[in-house]
């Protein structure tokens, strides 16, 4: 491992070669940055990841099953397991994708589930994503780096070999494909996650699309070729959100969708990875209710846990909340990226009381957590190894069978105080090691 | 893969000219380089230069021509804007090109850059020529799809025959990369402007002075392949 960690600079040099980027705006102009890359991996064994990935398995499984519920019968909602409130004044829930029914059944293709260790080493599901989670691109890349600079390190043990994922994604895509071309469909170069949406498609060969590129005619989608050869898509792994996805459907001033690609969608002949709408099922409200989904589509004890999480909207929760503000963490349904996130702890006497009135006015837009302890992983910092918080980001995939990628993204804050790991706010990343015995 | 949008063709097209244009005026820099140290008037050395390549002469010294014309990111004509427009039309090709051939073009820009401020910038600078070299081998080796190569080395020796034209170059050597561009060009499907290639074949073919022809043939060239 020493050896590993020994060419961090120099892992970290091919990765700024390879422009292993992510893009930020700040005072309104585009800068891109290296995201920083430390090699001590987090490592996940044997018998830890098995469980794991049985239980991100389910609540993929699950979250899927509610999907296709919610965009149809409403059973979980007739039922009151989960509030109507919490469906339809969501703005995941988007009524344009009622009674679609995506080729395969599948809404949510890709899921990055977001875990976090705790000190006594049981896993908690923080959150979940089900619209365009990103970052399984740079420990695809960066391990194949690793492996150059350490071979005897990998030789020695036994880490379960993770650069499959443009394997597994072709697969995912594959399996719904409608009949065509495969293409991922991003916003263009100076979207934050572009590095990942090029070096994804170049991995998987699929072609790279932008806006200007797709067109519909006849109500199927095509890719406009140079030659005046156009061709048929069969499957589109949109990079961009829904709003913008279709101006014909969704915000009408968007100029990076395509018109009327919900029309072709709607008819079944192109599918959408992930399909529009799934906004519901990762907003941070309904996250509450996933353990339930389990136990109501599945009929099975969920095997992860969701961290302790209150809702104000429930009276009892939110006297809870108000009596302990102090000690939990608030988020914002609203917000993502890290963003929207306030730890009781830091607020003032009076912002404290501020945010109270807030949760009592708007109950809907706030939930609170228990903060969990994490435990800490080591990063080396000038050459000596310091403790900070780290997350992990699993990518279940959803084709003919659901799988669990045997790695992840770990990232970690930089800040010793910090519990915010994402790359926009400094934050770097690790390798995830997951050990076949 | 393989399939090459209205767009990307004209990202290879640039991409290809934008590459050409660093290599190029780089290699024509160690020449001007070296005339201001024996010329008195180095003004005069690099306000010919401008006016060859039509670019305003926004220079007050030779040593401010080395700093601005080469390292300046505002300016326009720097070599380092350039090569970040190499970069921009080279990283939505990645897909097409590969990590490998996109990463030489972020090691030339990422060499231009560490080269400022440096004791002897044009040591430095050598590795930016080796990285365009590299990738260009790189190109052949990699982009599977000959039409993208076909494509990139069109723009590639449009922009050659350009800077030669501007730059003086001799007649002998502007055929060859005439020979070479009309080759590509052929091989692609970009739209071909048959007057325009006839009317600058005729001025190679006859051999004119480029020195008192040259606004002409270069406006010929301009007009001979239309991408978009």
């Amino acid at each position: 491992m020493q050896n590993l960690v020994d060419h961090t600079v120099e892992i970290n040099k091919l990765l700024a070669r390879y422009g292993v980027k992510f893009g930020i705006y700040k005072n309104q102009e585009f800068h891109e940055q290296l995201f920083p890359f430390d090699a001590i991996p987090r490592v996940i064994t044997h018998e830890e990841y098995s469980e794991l990935e049985k239980g991100l398995i389910q609540r993929v499984d699950a979250l899927n099953a509610f999907l296709k519920d919610i965009y149809s019968e409403k059973k979980i909602v007739k039922d009151n397991v989960v509030p109507e409130d919490f469906i339809f004044a969501s703005s995941g829930y988007l009524p344009q994708c009622e009674g679609i029914i995506p080729p395969k059944g599948i809404y949510s293709h890709i899921s990055g589930i977001d875990l976090v260790q705790a000190k006594d080493k049981s896993w908690y599901i923080l959150e979940d994503n089900l619209r365009i989670p990103s970052g399984a691109s740079y420990p695809l890349i960066a391990r194949e780096l690793c492996r150059r600079a350490a071979p005897g390190t990998f030789k020695e043990n036994n880490v379960v070999d993770n650069r499959n994922y443009h394997k597994l994604l072709k697969e995912t895509m594959d399996y719904v494909n409608c009949g065509g071309i495969s293409v991922i469909m991003t916003p263009g170069r100076y979207n934050a996650a572009y590095f990942e949406h090029s070096y994804l498609a170049e991995r998987s060969g699929c072609v790279l699309a932008m806006y200007n590129d797709l067109f519909v005619e006849k109500n199927q989608l095509f890719y406009r070729d140079y030659k005046g050869e156009n061709k048929k898509v069969g499957v589109i792994y949109r990079r961009i959100s829904d709003e913008f996805l279709d101006p014909m459907s969704f915000n009408s001033e968007s100029v990076i969708g395509v018109p009327n690609l919900m029309d072709v969608y709607r008819a079944g002949n192109v599918a959408i990875v992930n399909a529009p709408g799934n906004g519901i099922a990762d907003d941070k409200g309904i996250y509450y209710f996933v353990p339930k989904m389990i136990k109501y589509y599945l009929n099975e004890e969920p095997i992860l846990k969701n961290a302790p999480t209150y809702l104000p909207f429930y009276e009892e929760d939110r006297k809870y909340v108000l009596d302990n503000l102090e000690k939990l963490v608030i988020k914002d349904v609203a917000e993502a990226g890290g963003y929207g996130v306030v730890f009781g702890s830091d607020l003032s006497k009076e912002k404290l009381e501020d945010m109270k009135q807030l949760i009592i006015n708007e109950s809907r837009r706030f939930i609170a957590q228990e903060v969990i302890d994490f435990l800490d992983l080591d990063i080396m910092e000038n050459g000596e190894p310091v403790p900070r918080k780290a997350d992990l980001r699993a990518f279940v995939l959803s084709g003919k069978e659901t799988k669990v990628w045997a790695s992840g993204l770990t990232r970690f804050s930089r800040n010793p105080d910090s519990f915010v790991v994402n790359s926009s706010q400094g934050g770097g990343f690790k390798d995830t090691w997951v050990l076949s015995r | 893969m393989g399939i090459i949008s209205i767009e990307k063709a004209n990202n290879l097209y640039w991409l290809g000219r934008y590459t050409e244009r660093v290599f190029t005026t780089l290699r024509k820099f160690y020449r001007i380089f070296d005339s201001m140290i024996d010329f008195d008037d180095a003004e005069m050395v690099y306000s010919e230069y401008c006016q060859r390549l039509s670019i305003p002469n926004i220079y007050t010294s030779g040593q401010q021509f080395v700093d601005c014309y080469i390292f300046d990111p505002k300016n326009p004509d720097s070599l380092y804007h350039n090569m970040e427009r190499a970069y921009d039309n080279a990283i939505v090709l990645r897909d097409e090109l590969s990590s490998n051939v996109v990463s030489y073009i972020q090691l030339a820009l990422d060499a231009i850059a560490s080269a400022k401020g440096t004791a002897a910038p044009l040591f430095q600078l050598q590795q930016v020529v080796d990285y365009l070299f590299a990738f260009w081998g790189c190109v052949d080796d990699y982009v599977e799809n000959e039409e993208c190569r076909n494509i990139m080395k069109t723009g590639k020796y449009a922009e050659r025959i350009d800077l030669y034209i501007r730059l003086q170059y001799h007649t002998k050597d502007i055929e060859k990369e005439f020979t070479k561009f009309v080759n590509r060009m052929k091989k692609t499907n970009m739209h071909c402007n048959l007057d325009k290639l006839a009317e600058l074949t005729e001025i190679i073919n006859t051999k004119k002075e480029f020195n008192t022809e040259y606004q002409e043939a270069l406006n010929c060239l301009q007009g001979i392949v239309e991408v978009v």
